[in-house]
């Protein structure tokens, strides 16, 4: 069990290693690193306030067995603030995964980090989950890709097509 | 900062990248943004 004291550096390691808790507790299916810092494993260092970790979630119900993901967690001595759960001082938030997300889960890519083994959004979804929200700050971060990361286009049009989306102009 | 520093930066390992944020993220909250100044009402 982690301790939950604050953090001088970010506890990537920690939420990594909780949600592979969750997988064998069997309370989610699968799970993968995305948002911000998934972006991070393609592109440059940027300042980021939490951790999205997307699941593939074992409850079908509404609740997505959130409940159940809240419990186990804070019996971990994570703490609860708002729609995010902390780990020694660091925002964590789990979002249910479907449809597109879904497959971003299932397609991850398997990294280690730590010695934690993990997956990761891969650059081309991250691509098209940014292109179908189609925020300012998604925007750049396409441009951010496109720019920095070593995209397999062909793939990223797949993707792009299968969800009919389309890359903004930036 | 120029492209090719920051494609240089975005090819370190996810570790070192992972450190850095967490330097960004205590220098933020160190030197926090000020709110823009308004410009001086006209007289």
């Amino acid at each position: 069990m982690p301790t939950n004291e604050p953090s001088a550096n970010l506890p990537l390691a920690d939420v990594l290693r909780a949600a592979n808790g969750l997988v064998a507790a069997k309370l989610i299916e699968d799970w993968a690193l995305g948002g911000a810092l998934a972006a991070i494993y393609y592109v440059e260092p940027f300042t980021t306030y939490d951790a999205d970790i997307f699941f593939i979630p074992a409850d079908k119900g509404l609740t997505a067995g959130i409940p159940a993901i809240y419990a186990h967690l804070q019996a971990q001595g994570w703490q609860v603030e708002r729609e995010h759960l902390l780990v020694r001082g660091f925002p964590v938030q789990f979002l249910a995964a479907s449809g597109l997300t879904g497959e971003a889960v299932r397609e991850a890519e398997r990294i280690e980090f730590e010695g934690v083994p993990a997956k990761v959004f891969r650059a081309e979804h991250i691509v098209a989950i940014a292109a179908s929200v189609g925020r300012q700050k998604d925007k750049a971060r396409i441009e951010q890709l496109l720019q920095q990361a070593d995209l397999d286009k062909t793939r990223l049009e797949k993707i792009l097509q299968r969800h009919k989306l389309k890359l903004p102009t930036l | 900062m120029k492209l090719e520093m920051r494609q240089k930066l975005a090819r370190e390992p996810f570790a070192e990248k992972i450190r850095k944020v967490g330097q960004l993220i205590r220098l933020a909250k160190t030197f926090p943004r000020r709110a823009a100044k308004s410009p001086p009402a006209a007289k």
